[in-house]
């Protein structure tokens, strides 16, 4: 649990931490047009001796860089310039092994069996938690700095104000922890189909002379389709047969990126559409279950309480180790 | 033995599909690869079903091993797999994406009528 904590309150902010790391390929100074993708494109490619395009990541926000995916990794480009930044070669980081940490103790299956019922376990502790604090009902700490009353001052009231994000996270770490039973009782439940069928298109043959439509014409074509929405990710057609254009809406907290369009390279048609408003009910629930468990629901707050309250656990496991170590010398008043 | 070995080294071009799972993860991913052979070198694309393919980098074949590449976007899928038996490829896959780095168990066999 004090593994999950601490990872969990990193992961929170992860995209912020991730630029710290890499403040060279995280940065560009606005200023001017943003160049098309075939030009940002263009520049990867002269830098990288042709390396075919995967996939176009444009940027978020006028401050940070366009992404562009190659087999490599992930080259960082100054959309303004046409400047490569750098590139990010794959494998894993100190960020990734987080990650590993707090989805699996990066040791695979069994860790993943061990922190899915170690979230049943903080449930079960928060709740036996909650009837210990009951009759005392501590809220402030008054005992002198490290004495016995101080920290069983200091574990009930961390317990209490932590109480209602801790059930939170819990209950979704361990829905997140059974995801397959979740969804199955789920579909039971309501009788909604399992998930999306994934995608299965087929682009047009190309006719004699035929040209590609660009990349910027593919993101051209989506953005009509879903007024307000912006494309974060463009999916070249030699990957996957079609172009593929994913939109989001900034301001939707809740799969707000599941708007993917995808497009016949040849004639621009868009052959099919998975939007967010037709998530199964399987697929809302589980994206509004990890929304909460992340805190982005309620954005930067949500992740900041997240962080905060993911370091306290530490914190309630030692005073809670250091009571039951002084039982004899804690004795409880009202 | 001989028989064995001829059986084993047929031509691995055509359909295979199968799955492969992710330690730690919980599902099974369909896979769905379509192979050229020339010589030691595989080509083709794969991907999880036949709509969405991708095209196959550095394949290559050494005696029962088969080896090749193929990245998604921000996953790269490295396969390392051996013939098992004539229609049968099972081995270990390494997905790589800029930070995370897992592994998985892999098997497919050809499709029926390939």
């Amino acid at each position: 649990m004090m593994t999950l904590g601490v990872t969990g309150s990193i992961l929170a902010f992860e995209p912020e931490i991730d630029r710290l790391l890499h403040p060279s390929v995280s940065y560009v100074m606005p200023g001017g047009r943003v160049l098309s993708l075939v030009k940002i494109g263009d520049s990867v490619s002269s830098k990288y001796g042709g390396e075919p395009i995967v996939a176009f990541l444009p940027s978020s926000s006028p401050r940070f860089p366009t992404d562009v995916l190659v087999s490599r990794g992930v080259v960082s480009v100054n959309q303004y310039t046409g400047e490569v930044l750098g590139v990010r070669t794959r494998g894993q980081t100190l960020l990734g092994f987080v990650r590993a940490l707090h989805v699996r103790l990066a040791i695979g299956d069994a860790g993943r069996n061990i922190l899915r019922w170690s979230a049943v376990a903080m449930l079960f502790s928060i709740i036996s938690g909650l009837y210990l604090w009951w009759p005392v009902k501590r809220v402030r700490i008054r005992g002198p700095w490290l004495g016995g009353r101080f920290w069983f001052d200091l574990h009930n009231s961390v317990g209490i104000y932590s109480l209602l994000p801790w059930l939170a996270l819990a209950v979704t770490g361990a829905v997140i922890g059974f995801e397959d039973q979740t969804a199955a009782l789920l579909d039971k439940l309501t009788g909604s189909s399992p998930v999306h069928s994934s995608r299965s298109i087929f682009p047009s043959a190309p006719g004699g002379g035929a040209t590609e439509i660009t990349p910027d014409q593919a993101v051209a074509i989506a953005c009509a389709q879903l007024p307000g929405a912006v494309p974060y990710r463009v999916q070249m057609p030699r990957y996957g047969g079609v172009y593929v254009v994913s939109l989001e809406y900034s301001d939707h907290r809740i799969a707000g990126g599941s708007n993917s369009f995808s497009i016949d390279p040849w004639s621009g048609r868009v052959i099919s559409a998975d939007l967010e408003s037709g998530l199964t009910t399987r697929e809302r629930f589980m994206a509004t279950n990890e929304a909460i468990h992340t805190g982005v629901v309620f954005g930067l707050p949500g992740r900041a309480i997240v962080a905060l309250v993911g370091i306290l656990l530490p914190v309630q496991a030692a005073s809670g180790l250091v009571m039951w170590l002084w039982r004899a010398r804690i004795v409880p008043t009202k | 033995m001989l028989f064995a070995a001829v059986a084993l080294a047929r031509d691995l071009g055509g359909t295979w599909s199968g799955t492969f799972k992710v330690d730690g993860g919980d599902h099974t991913v369909p896979q769905l690869l379509i192979l050229k052979q020339q010589g030691k070198t595989l080509t083709g694309s794969g991907g999880p079903n036949a709509g969405e393919q991708y095209p196959i980098e550095h394949g290559r074949i050494e005696g029962d091993d088969v080896k090749f590449e193929l990245t998604t976007g921000e996953w790269k899928f490295t396969y390392d797999l051996k013939q098992t038996e004539s229609d049968a490829l099972r081995g270990d896959l390494k997905l790589e994406s800029v930070g995370d780095s897992r592994t998985a168990k892999v098997s497919l066999v050809r499709a029926k009528g390939d």
